[in-house]
């Protein structure tokens, strides 16, 4: 018969929980306090009307949310905080995780199934997270003649590079991690860098199947870039900016899309193209290069790589909403002000407890909360339109898929910065036109 | 295991070839363990996106039936011989029964024939649902997987209520069919099978005439009249190629004279033509079910007792039916022992394998796939 | 060797079944060809022995003249109390209207070694390859399990076998399945 543990006394368990508890005290005070003491001296702490803060007043804060909110607006405007959670990082982490889920259930009721089901109780929601454990779990295995520096910078160059293209999103008024003036060719920019990380990895593999899908993928995004690039010359003509923040701004009244449809569409199409999504799918079509230039990545390598591409996905349906939707513009259905009560009476947050006197709303102004909501829904409805193509098509082959590129697009995107130009020289809109 | 051993040089192994490494020539191992391949491996040599020369190598899964069925006598074959493929088990052991039967002088009857004929169709839609699953997400089109997988379930059903099993069935015995059909089947049939064809038709809606597929498999892997001849291919490719070769037609088994439905034929001899084809044929298995379960005898017997081990002249047979790849025939020598004294199965992908070197070179990489799965090969039957 | 004296199959004896068509082909071989043995004329159904010697003329004649275009099936038997391996092919037509519900069989013998060695004994046939292209798999196949080797088929590699097979052809005689 087996036992778990053949040997096991209470002495022996007693002692090695009192040595832990031990040991745990020693280091901590030898070690952790001095650490505290020397980072406090370090760290600048925020000066919140006109006080100085520090440790104290910090653990002081927690105790009271009336008191901690005014350091939460301050975290709240930080860059760390900004690159990591609300407009940067964490949020488009989220929104991906959400369009996962969204596209394996979609797709399950395109094709007469129910999608993930059991994990998590309701409709398979943790399915993701089920999916996440087991790839961490896995073991990372890299071929023995692949330049393994490159091999395994790849990935986390990918997620990275997907990072970079989130910041430069403008998600609400004042919400955006990098507000720079060439915001636009940031973009160019940071897009470019796909192509050279897929052939870098593929390269690097040094196997057959990994090289091939590395070629096809530089193909598909080399020949997509030059559509891609030239059908959002048009905006920049109309708007005379290349700074993402005043794009949307300049659409308050109207999108471009109503303007410039034909550039929407050769958009879309290099959308499609560059986030390799079926029907173009062909840098990872199963059935004929196995998994093209993914193929040799095995356990959070491959995730990392798919992480980054559903923030791709996330940023481009961004992109789209910011340059053709109009990005947080919407019709106001959020109230305009705080509620009266809340300036004057405070929030009651625990009933008969607590009692919060805070003006101009909790956290976000009004303003931020409407057009963030706009700007979730516009870009959730973008991303459906790129999930369901995959229920629907088939792939294309390559030559195909760059006779698009090259003779169809790249004609229709000249057509779309013509009709730019006449709508800027007949004086309609753009700068000092009608509208 | 008697006998020499060879070769003798054991460093030498036929079969082996070592070759210059080009630097412009890529070779590609396309299976066994490809996504693309099935249980067999292409060996194919690319310059740029272009095959410029392919090899299949079949055999991952050669079990030795026709070794087996020398050492089991003729009832005790019926199991085995439908492993090679178990999708359309009816149809692989309708030619080893109406052989058996020519062999012992066996006069089937009437209802056990119908029986057949509808258990063979159904079991050819089941089949042809599977292979039009795998030829959809060959291309990508991952509802094509989902869908004919789904709708394969009825015919599924039907043929497990007929038989016991869902998809091994061992349900064609020589003499006739193993038990009769339960009672409220012709109705349940009927009523499935016009579901189905319902269903058949929504596929065009999404797969067959989807301009992306469209585009991307006409003029691929086009294989001309006469080449489909000489190859000697058989079934949807042949018929694709425009041939009208049907054995149910040509020379018919069974109650197929009597029963009405048509020949598809294509003209193009493309990879679409060939997916085509099979879908088409659905249709019209659906119309012979119909057919036949208007025409059916409602009672009789369904089979003739065979006395045990029963034992056949010295003579030959060569007994061949459309399956649901093509004409698939039976070579039995028989030498007055209860067991055939050979059985040669002469499958349809063996036949259609030939046409796969002669199709994919000079094709261009991303038409594999397509090329390879409209030849409706089944590696496993290949191999037998 | 001889095709005449070793064929183990009678002839038929439904000949009423047996059309004028099915006659008039066998007659068109047996004139052409003086020492080709009809072994059987059921219906549809044609046996053809011949000499391993002029196969490939009356492969050429039946393709030619008789207009059989395709190989449907070769298959290779074992008769070690003969000391003989014979092998089948059956043909058909795709073409002919008149001829496609028949299979021609097209029989050959050839001489069978104890102790084989595949492609480097007696073991051979002229391969039918150039006559009709569609056996060429079939006859690769055959090669493998019996040990006949084709002359005259370029491709006279492994098909189903594995690589490193080191024993005799499978499907010979003397080739015994373990426990059977």
């Amino acid at each position: 018969m087996s036992v778990i543990a053949p040997k096991f006394r209470l002495g022996y368990l007693i002692k090695g929980l009192t040595d832990n508890i031990f040991w745990i005290i020693v280091i901590l005070t030898l070690v952790g306090l001095p650490v505290v003491q020397i980072v406090l001296i370090y760290i600048d702490f925020p000066i919140i009307d006109g006080e100085i803060w520090n440790p104290f007043r910090v653990l002081d804060a927690i105790t009271h949310p009336e008191r901690a909110l005014p350091l939460v607006k301050s975290f709240m405007q930080t860059d760390f905080f900004k690159v990591a959670a609300f407009p940067g990082f964490g949020f488009a982490a989220l929104i991906a995780a959400a369009t996962i889920f969204v596209e394996r259930k979609l797709l399950a009721k395109l094709q007469l199934r129910v999608g993930p089901f059991y994990c998590g109780k309701v409709e398979g929601i943790l399915q993701l997270m089920a999916d996440g454990l087991k790839l961490i779990s896995k073991e990372i295995i890299i071929p023995a003649k692949a330049d393994k520096p490159l091999f395994w910078a790849a990935p986390v160059l990918f997620a990275a590079t997907a990072g970079a293209f989130v910041a430069l999103i403008p998600v609400a008024p004042g919400w955006v991690v990098a507000d720079i003036d060439l915001g636009l060719l940031a973009v160019f920019a940071v897009i470019g860098f796909f192509p050279i990380i897929t052939i870098v990895s593929a390269w690097s593999a040094n196997s057959k199947f990994p090289f091939i899908g590395g070629i096809r993928a530089l193909y598909q995004m080399v020949s997509f870039e030059i559509p891609l690039i030239l059908s959002l010359l048009g905006i920049v003509m109309l708007t005379g900016t290349l700074n993402l923040m005043e794009i949307v701004e300049s659409q308050a009244s109207f999108p471009w899309i109503i303007f410039m449809p034909i550039g929407a569409i050769v958009f879309f199409i290099c959308i499609l193209a560059e986030l390799e999504r079926i029907p173009f799918d062909l840098p990872e079509a199963e059935s004929e290069i196995v998994a093209g230039w993914l193929t040799e990545f095995s356990g959070m390598m491959y995730g990392l790589v798919q992480l980054g591409s559903y923030l791709k996905l996330y940023a481009f349906a961004a992109l789209f909403v910011v340059l053709f939707l109009g990005g947080w513009n919407g019709p106001w259905f959020y109230p305009m002000e705080p509620i009266a009560e809340v300036i004057t009476d405070g929030v009651v947050l625990m009933p008969g407890a607590l009692t919060l006197e805070i003006e101009g709303g909790l956290l976000f102004s009004q303003e931020m909360i409407n057009g963030l909501i706009w700007f979730v829904l516009k870009t959730v409805g973008v991303i459906l339109v790129i999930l369901i193509p995959r229920g629907v098509f088939p792939r294309i082959r390559i030559d195909l898929l760059l006779q698009i590129g090259w003779y169809k697009l790249i004609v229709l995107a000249f057509i779309n910065i013509f009709i730019a130009l006449a709508l800027v020289y007949s004086g309609i809109i753009g700068p000092g036109g009608i509208l | 295991m008697s006998g020499q051993v060879y070769p003798k040089d054991t460093k030498v192994l036929p079969g082996l070839q070592l070759e210059k490494v080009d630097d412009r020539i890529m070779t590609l191992n396309v299976g066994p363990q490809h996504p693309g391949s099935g249980h067999m491996r292409i060996i194919i040599k690319v310059d740029g996106d272009y095959i410029v020369h392919c090899d299949p190598d079949p055999g991952y899964v050669h079990r030795g039936e026709e070794k087996m069925a020398e050492y089991r006598n003729y009832i005790t074959n019926i199991p085995h011989l439908e492993r090679p493929v178990i999708h359309d088990s009816c149809n692989i052991l309708y030619p080893y029964c109406l052989g058996v039967e020519e062999l012992l002088g066996i006069e089937v009857s009437e209802r056990a024939k119908y029986i057949r004929v509808i258990a063979a169709e159904l079991n050819r839609c089941v089949y042809i649902q599977y292979w039009l699953a795998i030829y959809g997400i060959f291309l990508g089109h991952s509802t094509m997987f989902m869908w004919p997988v789904g709708d394969r379930e009825l015919m599924i059903d039907l043929l497990d209520k007929m038989t016991g099993a869902r998809v091994t069935h061992a349900y064609f015995v020589p003499g006739g069919v193993r038990n009769d059909i339960p009672a409220n089947f012709e109705d349940m049939c009927l009523r499935q099978v016009n579901y189905f064809e319902k269903r058949l038709k929504e596929y065009a809606d999404v797969f067959y005439d989807n301009p992306i597929l469209i585009s991307r498999t006409k003029d691929t892997g086009v294989l001309s009249r006469e080449d489909a001849i000489k190859l000697g291919t058989t079934g949807s490719v042949l018929r694709a190629s425009g041939v009208d070769f049907d054995i149910r037609k040509k020379e018919p088994y069974d109650v197929y004279e009597e029963l009405d439905f048509q020949t598809n034929v294509l003209k193009e001899g493309d990879s679409y033509a060939r997916s085509k084809i099979p879908w088409l044929d659905m249709l019209e298995s659906c119309r012979i079910i119909r057919d036949a379960l208007q025409k059916m005898p409602k009672s009789g017997s369904v089979r003739v007792k065979l006395k045990p081990k029963p034992k056949a002249g010295d003579t030959e047979v060569y007994r061949r039916v459309e399956s649901g790849r093509g004409s698939l025939g039976m070579h039995i020598v028989s030498r007055n022992n209860p067991q055939p004294y050979r059985l040669k199965i002469s499958v349809p992908s063996f036949r259609n394998l030939i046409a796969m070197p002669h199709l994919l070179t000079g094709e261009k990489l991303g038409n594999l796939p397509p090329v390879y799965w409209s030849l409706n090969y089944w590696p496993v039957e290949a191999d037998r | 060797m001889s095709s005449t004296d070793s064929t183990e199959i009678e002839k038929s004896d439904d000949s009423s079944l047996v059309s004028d068509s099915d006659k008039s082909l066998s007659d068109a071989i047996s004139k052409k060809f003086s020492n080709v043995e009809i072994a059987y004329v059921k219906p549809d159904r044609i046996r053809v022995n011949v000499k391993r010697e002029e196969i490939i003329d009356v492969a050429s004649f039946i393709r030619d003249e008789l207009n059989f275009d395709h190989a449907e099936s070769v298959s290779g038997v074992d008769y070690p109390e003969d000391k003989q391996i014979e092998v089948v092919y059956h043909l058909g037509s795709y073409t002919n209207k008149s001829l496609e519900k028949k299979i021609l069989a097209l029989a050959t013998r050839t001489p069978r070694e104890d102790n084989p060695n595949p492609g480097n004994d007696s073991t051979k046939l002229p391969s039918l390859r150039d006559v009709f292209p569609s056996v060429s798999f079939h006859e690769r196949e055959c090669f493998e399990m019996l040990g006949v080797y084709f002359d005259g088929n370029p491709d006279n590699r492994r098909l189903l076998l594995p690589e490193d097979w080191a024993d005799i052809p499978p499907l010979r005689k003397d080739f015994a399945i373990k426990g059977r």
